[in-house]
């Protein structure tokens, strides 16, 4: 699968040629650093200057290498779509080695990034649980009455979040058995069935 | 256990054959365990034909005085000699104190589990539902192909009556985690099951009422 590029994003990156490639190669390592941790405009105004270019130049140049490679990340295009996508530009041998190799070192990375995105619903982090026994309480004196508390850690939109909880004894017997069968599910035939038709129609078709 | 003049005073009335007879001592005793013990139960409880002889304001003031006696026994699980030594103080005689105490004794799992069902608590898990996909791809990213789980555990907040629900996912990893973690919990609980037994057994041998079900506690 080939990418589509815009006319105005060709515009961009045809930047890149006109630097040589420690430049292109500090683009690409300023590109993948805004991706983990946003956009710093101080930078395209100190490479500007050491460049004499307009800061909005290198910013374009930037922006589009990340658009680049977010967008092959994505749908994890093959190297040789990838080359054939960069081909159009009309790069040098080298320039197009160079962002091929910018590619396949950071697209993992950067599919982690992209599946943050997601819409998102807490994860589970741990669970911490206690026993307990309530021996008494304002209204009701000498019980024994055993429970389990359970602390819930979960991440939401890189946020942690804590829930503390009970329940008793026979409710968590319960609750094991339920998510044991939730486990087993995954390795019943269906659900075998199900993920191998996905992978061939994976591999016969690219949109996939 | 300590109880006001108010209540002492609605005892000692109680107590009184001339204020109530046998039949009405026994009517507005059984009316106060229905009064605690029924849901149901409304101001009717005290409309007997039996008791329109009395005046309302000492049958409302008795039958005040017997729950909050009741309350508090129960409370502090008072056994047979203390309730009979404190019926004597108040001047009862021998067959109104054995009959509140038979009736007692009759209520007594009941008002346990009533007074022990109230209680500041922490969010309680009732049940737990899953649902398992296989991710294909989002906006933001194609050829996913990983299953994920959906775990929703239902929750019960007996403090303020709401039933919040504790959404998240994970991955199957995760779950094994998440499922490890309970099953340790679970074995530790069975063993330790039979220290509560003894405990409780303990308890019982203590007590010169007639014991009845355990279980019914857990």
């Amino acid at each position: 699968m080939l990418l589509d590029l815009s006319e105005e994003h060709k515009e961009h990156l045809a930047f890149l040629p006109q630097v040589d490639s420690a430049v292109v190669a500090e683009f690409g390592r300023i590109a993948v650093e805004f991706l983990r941790r946003g956009s710093n405009p101080k930078v395209y105004e100190g490479a500007a200057r050491k460049l004499s270019v307009s800061s909005d130049t290198v910013q374009h140049g930037v922006e589009g290498l990340i658009y680049l490679l977010t967008e092959s990340s994505k749908l994890m295009i093959s190297e040789l779509d990838f080359q054939d996508s960069v081909f159009v530009l009309g790069f040098s041998e080298e320039l197009n080695k160079l962002l091929l190799q910018l590619y396949l070192d950071n697209r993992k990375e950067i599919r982690t990034i992209l599946s943050e995105l997601a819409p998102d619903l807490p994860s589970y982090h741990n669970l911490e649980w206690r026993l307990d026994v309530q021996l008494a309480s304002r209204s009701l004196r000498q019980q024994i009455k055993p429970a389990v508390t359970i602390k819930l850690h979960l991440n939401q939109n890189g946020d942690h979040n804590t829930k503390v909880l009970q329940t008793d004894p026979a409710t968590l017997l319960h609750l094991v058995q339920q998510l044991e069968q939730a486990l087993e599910e995954m390795k019943t035939n269906h659900c075998r069935r199900v993920v191998r038709n996905i992978k061939i129609l994976k591999s016969s078709f690219s949109w996939c | 256990m300590e109880l006001s003049e108010y209540v002492q005073k609605g005892f000692q009335m109680l107590a009184d054959p001339g204020s109530f007879d046998s039949n009405a001592f026994t009517l507005l005793l059984r009316a106060a365990f229905q009064s605690l013990l029924d849901a149901q139960a409304d101001e009717a409880v005290l409309d007997h034909p039996d008791l329109k002889h009395i005046d309302p304001v000492v049958l409302k003031h008795c039958h005040a005085a017997a729950a909050t006696y009741i309350l508090e026994a129960g409370k502090h699980r008072v056994d047979k000699s203390t309730l009979s030594s404190y019926l004597e103080d108040c001047k009862f005689d021998r067959e109104r104190i054995d009959l509140f105490c038979t009736e007692y004794q009759n209520n007594k799992n009941s008002l346990e589990i009533l007074l022990g069902s109230i209680s500041r608590s922490l969010p309680h898990i009732t049940d737990v539902s899953w649902r398992l996909e296989y991710q294909i791809k989002t906006n933001q990213l194609h050829k996913m192909y990983r299953p994920a789980y959906l775990v929703t555990l239902n929750v019960e907040n007996t403090d303020s009556g709401s039933y919040p629900e504790i959404s998240f996912s994970c991955n199957m990893e995760q779950l094994q985690d998440l499922v490890g973690k309970l099953k340790d919990a679970e074995e530790n609980q069975e063993r330790h099951r039979g220290l509560w037994e003894l405990a409780v057994l303990a308890r019982a041998r203590r007590r010169t009422l007639p014991f009845e079900s355990v279980t019914h506690r857990f």
